[in-house]
């Protein structure tokens, strides 16, 4: 973990408008100014994983009502989330609880590349948010039958679970378990092309992310809550 | 020149650049779902044919029609024209095919694109002679107006104009008005400007769903 530095995985990059619509920097620019007019208390920040998700019932009926913020964006890697983050996505807010998810599409990085991009997102977080907890998500198996890219995936989630400890306010928690099958399938129920989530593979996910999000803002002190205010 | 092959009328498999197979295994799972399947309507597509089939809309529009959807994210003409050449259209009869593709075809000119989409028509009007084919206009994409935006315009006039002679197929503008006056598009509407909130699938269904109905009551004169 040594030389963050060298990481190409924690190098802040915004995403290139190969396909010439802007549409990546025009949803940059608009959570930047979502961040002037909204107060939340939680935040999402990653990939697709979590941009879909406000797209299903379960964002308003799970995520929504503890005034959630979600600056997802498809296909982003850690480079990108980094970049966001350290442009504007910051400021002008205090949440209480920064929920991470990226690292599936980092194609370019090995294993502990992408582990200490994830990381360089939370100690990026600690040092701007330092009253916020940092939840990051496992990522999730990917390809309906067994591939290298699930195992890379396992193999990040492997460094996260050993080295975001370290950091006091972060958190790993793994919502993967359930979705590979006893003869190594992933069923497009759970996920309909074999990486992103239908409803019900969201619901599974959900549940445990809430419950750790309530008690994570229960636990917030009231002088706390007050200052915030 | 009319002599070189148009790559988006070319028959292409989706290389596994990431290395799960994914692909190739939604293909595979298209042509197995549809030896069980008896569909009227076939849906196909890239991923704003796939994430029709996530949202209530699917359940309240278009399963009540015995729809099928063969939608795969990311794809362009050739993609969609390679999966229907290798056995997805080998063992169903719908009666109306759904086609919605070519916003994907990077890279390539309208012309280019257009030529892709007719290759798909044709294919189908081969594999299911009984069959007609839907073809749903591209949508603009972008926050702000875009080259691709005019692009995808272009594609849409030059396929109309190519559908308007065939008997056998027909083209609808689902666009409900998503560029506003001020020439930009709501994430209301597009979350990331490009793929539709389940609101706008609802403002695209409602009529896209009445002429699948007025189409499947119609006897079949062909
Ligand atoms: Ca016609």
């Amino acid at each position: 973990m040594s030389g963050d530095d060298m990481n190409p995985a924690a190098a802040p990059q915004p995403v290139e408008d190969v396909q010439g619509d802007g549409r990546w920097m025009s949803q940059h620019t608009r959570f930047v100014q979502e961040c002037k007019d909204a107060e939340p208390d939680v935040l999402f920040v990653g990939d697709s994983m979590v941009q879909l998700m406000q797209q299903y019932e379960i964002w308003r009926e799970l995520f929504s009502p503890l005034h959630a913020l979600n600056f997802g964006i498809g296909g982003d890697t850690t480079c990108n989330v980094l970049w966001r983050l350290q442009n504007g996505e910051l400021e002008n807010i205090r949440p209480k609880v920064v929920v991470v998810w990226v690292g599936t599409n980092n194609h370019e990085h090995t294993a502990e590349q992408v582990a200490g991009g994830v990381l360089a997102i939370a100690q990026l977080l600690t040092s701007r948010l330092p009253k916020a907890k940092i939840v990051v998500l496992g990522l999730l198996p990917r390809g309906e039958r067994p591939n290298p890219l699930r195992e890379k995936n396992a193999a990040v989630n492997g460094f996260l679970r050993s080295w975001l400890p370290r950091l006091g306010q972060a958190q790993f928690l793994d919502v993967g378990g359930e979705f590979v099958h006893s003869d190594g399938t992933i069923s497009p129920q759970d996920m309909f092309d074999f990486l992103h989530l239908t409803s019900a593979g969201y619901r599974a996910v959900a549940k445990p992310l809430s419950d750790l999000l309530l008690q994570i803002l229960e636990e917030t002190p009231e002088e706390r809550r007050a200052s915030l205010v | 020149s009319a002599g070189d092959p148009n790559p988006a009328a070319t028959p292409t498999p989706c290389e596994d650049t990431q290395g799960d197979g994914r692909w190739m295994s939604m293909h595979n799972r298209f042509v197995s779902d549809s030896k069980d399947k008896e569909p009227d309507v076939l849906f196909v597509g890239d991923s704003l044919v796939q994430l029709l089939h996530q949202f209530g809309v699917w359940r309240e529009l278009f399963s009540p029609l015995h729809a099928l959807n063969f939608g795969v994210g990311g794809d362009a003409t050739q993609h969609v024209l390679w999966r229907l050449t290798n056995g997805e259209l080998d063992h169903i009869s719908p009666k109306v095919v759904v086609l919605w593709v070519g916003t994907n075809n990077h890279g390539q000119t309208a012309e280019q694109i257009c030529g892709g989409i007719m290759a798909i028509v044709q294919v189908i009007k081969n594999k299911l002679p009984q069959a007609h084919t839907l073809v749903l206009g591209i949508l603009p994409r972008g926050k702000l107006p875009n080259r691709l935006r005019e692009r995808n315009g272009q594609v849409n006039m030059l396929v109309q104009e190519a559908v308007s002679a065939l008997p056998h197929a027909s083209f609808l503008d689902v666009d409900p008005g998503f560029v506003h006056s001020d020439g930009s598009i709501s994430h209301q509407d597009m979350y990331d400007y490009l793929h539709l909130t389940p609101h706008a699938y609802q403002a695209v269904c409602q009529p896209l769903h009445a002429r699948l109905k007025s189409m499947l009551e119609k006897p079949a004169e062909n």
